[in-house]
This record gives structure tokens, C-alpha cells and sequence, in this order.
């Protein structure tokens, strides 16, 4: 191939691929395209920060709700206690009452 | 890195839509799907806006992603040689000059026509007035690839033109009575 023949092969081509105009419609395809997604991602983020937030309170009142539990198991068992503590106190108490009266009538009986 | 250059969507849509979608046509051959990969490509562009330094690194961002989302279109489509050619003939955007040149109107089918490699090296080259160096940067190639691809590309463009300008001498010739 000559050298001139190839230049003016090469000088068509270039003029046969000049850029062509987009369509009208791409440009405003485009830009529906994009609000749309943007209005998705907005519509996905909101609806994310909803379930987390919903999953936090849930958490928060699972948490709430053991801790409750917790104290309140913990506040009978001490209630619990006390109850022994004190019938263990009056047991005793009867039981020094019995051996006072028995030391009294053993003495009654010697005299 | 900090960049003081703002990019503006809208503006760099406006400035690049025609060569995006040219790039996309010529490579694929289908109007619709240039036009869907031309949206798919400057959108992902809105995506990575941010990273976007200088309006020339936009332009090479959008040449390059381009010619790689056509080409993963065609992988994916596996669109012919005569699908395109039958696509691109309407000669939507053809300049009048353009249309009374036998050869020139029918390079850019001829082009549709060559394997894909040689095409992009072309396009390239041709459409967007590239340097090897250049092309090889954008579509990720050696430069000795390109170079090899563009020689290929040119020869085998030539004999199809040739072929095809023998055809129509011929037909022009047998409807004139000759």
C-alpha cells in the first residue's frame, strides 16, 4: 500500500467516524434513571435506619425485660431470706422461752 | 488526594454523551443497547464522582469504562457482524458529505465487521484521534498488542473497502447499461 493511498485511506476513516450525536432521549433517560436510583438508595437507607432502630428498641426492652427479671428474682430471694431470718429468730426465741420455763420447773422440783 | 476541580454531572453529560454513546454504537453496533451502556456508564461516573480529579481524567475515566462495558456487552450478547451491519446503516448522524461517499459511508459498517480488538484499536484511533501510547493505556493493552491491532485493523478495513468499492463500481455500471 502507498504511502498517499494510505493517508487518504486513513483521512476517510477519521471523517467517516466522526462522533455521532447522542439520541435526545439518552440524556434524559439518563437523568429518570438516576432520580430513580437516587430515590431507591434514599428509600433503602430509610427503611435500613428504620429496621435498626426497630431492632435497637427491641433489644432495648429484651434487655429492659431481663433486667427486670433479674432484680426482681433478686429482690424475692431477699425476701425469702429475711422470712427464714426471722422465723429462725423467733424459733429461737421460743426455744429460749422452753428452756427458761424448764430450768424454772427442774428448780421448782429440786426445791 | 484533594482536588479543587467540582465536577458537574449534568455538564460532563452534556460534554461527553456524544462520545460515549459513539463508542458504545460503533463497538456494539446497536443503537439501543450504545444508549443503555452510555446511561450505565455515566452513571457509574455519579458513583465515583468524588474520585473524579480534572475534567481530561473524567474524559479518560468515561473512554475507558466505555470501551470496557461495550465490551462486556458483547461478551454478553454475542452480537454478529450482520446484526450490526444492518443496525448502523439508517445512517442516523451522517453528515450529507458523508452520505455521497460511497466508502465513506460504508467504513463505518466495514468497521462493525472486524474482530473486536482491531475495532477498539481503530475506534480509538480514528474516532477519538488517540496515540497507541494512549490507546494502550485505556484498553489495559501492550503497546506492541495495539500496534499490531491497528496495522491488522487498517489492512483488513482496506480490503473490505476495496471489495466492496469493486461491488459498487459494478453495480453502478450494470445499472447504467454498461
Amino acid at each position: 500500500m502507498d504511502e498517499i493511498e494510505r493517508n487518504q485511506f486513513e483521512r476517510e476513516l477519521t471523517h467517516s467516524l466522526e462522533r455521532r450525536p447522542a439520541p435526545p432521549s439518552l440524556a434524559r433517560n439518563l437523568m429518570e434513571r438516576r432520580s430513580r436510583q437516587r430515590a431507591e438508595h434514599l428509600h433503602f437507607r430509610r427503611v435500613l435506619w428504620q429496621r435498626l432502630a426497630a431492632g435497637m428498641v427491641l433489644a432495648s426492652l429484651l434487655g429492659g425485660g431481663f433486667a427486670w427479671h433479674h432484680r426482681e428474682q433478686q429482690r424475692k430471694g431477699e425476701a425469702a431470706r429475711q422470712q427464714v431470718l426471722t422465723a429462725l429468730r423467733i424459733t429461737s426465741h421460743a426455744l429460749n422461752q422452753m428452756k427458761t420455763q424448764l430450768a424454772e420447773h427442774d428448780r421448782d422440783q429440786q426445791e | 488526594m484533594a482536588h479543587s476541580w467540582q465536577p458537574d454531572f449534568e455538564q460532563l453529560v452534556d460534554e461527553h454523551q456524544s462520545m460515549v454513546y459513539s463508542l458504545a454504537l460503533r463497538m456494539t453496533g446497536d443503537r439501543g443497547l450504545a444508549e443503555e451502556i452510555a446511561q450505565d456508564v455515566f452513571l457509574e461516573l455519579d458513583r465515583h464522582l468524588a474520585r473524579i480529579e480534572s475534567p481530561l481524567h473524567a474524559l479518560h475515566w468515561l473512554r475507558r469504562v466505555a470501551m470496557s462495558r461495550s465490551a462486556d456487552a458483547l461478551r454478553r450478547r454475542k452480537v454478529r457482524g450482520m446484526d450490526l451491519w444492518v443496525e448502523l446503516s439508517d445512517g442516523h448522524g451522517a453528515s450529507a458529505e458523508e452520505r455521497e461517499s460511497p466508502v465513506g459511508v460504508r467504513l463505518e459498517q466495514l468497521l462493525t465487521t472486524l474482530p473486536q480488538p482491531l475495532r477498539a484499536a481503530l475506534l480509538l484511533r480514528y474516532q477519538e484521534d488517540l496515540t497507541p501510547e494512549e490507546i494502550a493505556a485505556t484498553l489495559d493493552t501492550p503497546l506492541a498488542t495495539v500496534k499490531s491491532n491497528l496495522q491488522r485493523g487498517l489492512k483488513l478495513l482496506r480490503a473490505k473497502a476495496a471489495d466492496y468499492l469493486k461491488e459498487y463500481v459494478r453495480v453502478k455500471e450494470q445499472a447504467r447499461g454498461v
